[in-house]
């Protein structure tokens, strides 16, 4: 039985892709393979993220830890993240985090001089690297347009308030502290597949049509103003909420419509940080399995040890 | 306070194997894996591919206990093949997938780049 492969060969259609977001359709496959990419995503797939915070001057509002806290939580752009290292094996600093391979420094300085509230924001943070740096939300159309506030407020000053602090971002992942996680939100859903008994359909009348169509809290059916046929307008609307199979059996007719989960199509919906691409999450998180997979490969000694005994198991089964 | 360290979740101790591997003392073609520092992740992916081997007759997984960062994989065959075999088996069939499942994600990712 050497030799034999069980392996599978899924398909990907992308349906629409944006920077931060992507849906995509994976056929071929079992819901452990889109169940694990999915989870990869939310907590595996390495980002950089501010880790540890130096406050020099802090006299605004928020004590130290406060800001400490927000400035981890905003998203770093993090394409070399995956070539990075973590800071815990790295071998060309002591571990704490200050050389290029493992960590980013950033600077702040802000002082408030004027009467108005001054907003210290992401943009306000100097990054020594120009590949790490915060995110840019910003609409371009707006920014052309006036003098729109950008970037992500981490504290407001009044007048006379300062805060200058140095931190410095490390690479991680979202199991170790969600501040990490590329990922806003990675969900996948079965594709339905609905089949319309059009006899039983034909017998209804048109009102007991429409009542049976109103029943879908989404609308996944509609009637034909043509024909008077009750179509799927959008089966993916489909909550898997069985108020259509209720209704039917209500109206006496069970059996009316049948909807199953197909069990190897999936549709992912995947929304980044901005930290990558939601494209390259996806590739990342792919790639970071495989590694993971690689890792519970037995070691050379362990299958050693068994051959030893593998010859009194030979014996065991009868040679 | 008493909390363990949050890394201890994925960092395999020093000293410490990721996978051991146990045969069963009663059954023949029956072992236990421990895999340390996976989770459901590695695991369900795992226990789905084993069943799809028909020389495997019992494939499972298990996380002990929450705060355990270790799964045990479970695996017992027919006599033509072995759980260190199947193991192995199911591990390169997954690597592969993932391989395909990766060209196909980015050839369409190079035609929907095209089409913008």
């Amino acid at each position: 039985m050497e030799g034999m492969s069980y392996q599978r060969f899924p398909k990907v259609k992308i349906r629409e892709l944006k920077d931060d977001y992507a849906k995509f359709e994976l056929r071929d496959t079992d819901s452990s393979v889109a169940n694990a990419l999915r989870r990869v995503m939310i907590a595996e797939v390495p980002t950089v993220a501010i880790d540890l915070v130096e406050i020099e001057v802090n006299s605004s509002v928020l004590n130290d830890e406060f800001i400490a806290h927000r400035l981890g939580l905003i998203p770093l752009t993090s394409d070399n993240a995956m070539s990075m290292r973590f800071s815990r094996d790295c071998d060309a600093c002591d571990g704490d985090g200050q050389c290029e391979y493992c960590s980013v420094e950033f600077h702040l300085n802000a002082k408030c001089r004027t009467d108005q509230t001054l907003d210290v924001t992401s943009k306000d943070l100097i990054s020594a690297d120009h590949r790490v740096t915060p995110v840019d939300f910003g609409d371009p159309a707006a920014y052309d347009s006036g003098d729109q506030q950008r970037g992500i407020i981490i504290v407001k000053l009044r007048r006379g308030q300062e805060l200058r602090l140095r931190a410095i971002a490390r690479k991680g992942i979202g199991k170790d502290h969600a501040k990490w996680s590329p990922a806003a939100t990675v969900t996948f859903m079965y594709e339905p597949e609905i089949h319309i008994n059009e006899e039983m359909m034909g017998n209804l009348t048109l009102e007991e049509k429409k009542a049976w169509v109103e029943s879908s809290p989404t609308r996944v059916f509609d009637i034909d103003p043509n024909t008077g046929q009750v179509v799927v307008v959008d089966r993916e609307a489909y909550t898997y909420d069985d108020e259509v199979l209720k209704k039917a059996e209500a109206m006496g007719k069970p059996g009316l419509v049948e909807i199953y989960a197909k069990e190897d199509s999936f549709i992912f919906t995947v929304e980044s940080t901005g930290a990558i691409k939601a494209s390259q999450l996806v590739l990342n998180a792919i790639e970071v399995l495989k590694q993971k997979l690689d890792a519970v490969r037995l070691s050379e000694d362990t299958v050693e040890a068994d051959d030893q005994f593998g010859e009194l198991g030979a014996h065991m089964r009868g040679g | 306070m008493n909390a363990p360290d949050r890394y201890e979740r994925f960092v395999v101790p020093e000293g410490t194997k990721k996978v051991s591997y146990e045969r069963d003392t009663k059954i023949i073609n029956a072992a236990s894996f421990t895999i340390e520092r996976e989770d459901h992740t590695v695991g369900n992916i795992l226990r789905m591919q084993l069943h799809r081997d028909e020389n495997v007759l019992f494939a499972g997984y298990k996380l002990p206990h929450p705060l355990q960062y270790k799964i045990i994989v479970r695996i017992h065959t027919a006599s033509q093949s072995s759980p260190m075999q199947a193991y192995n088996q199911a591990i390169n069939d997954l690597d592969k997938e993932l391989d395909t499942l990766k060209s196909a994600f980015e050839a369409e990712l190079a035609m929907h780049s095209r089409d913008y």
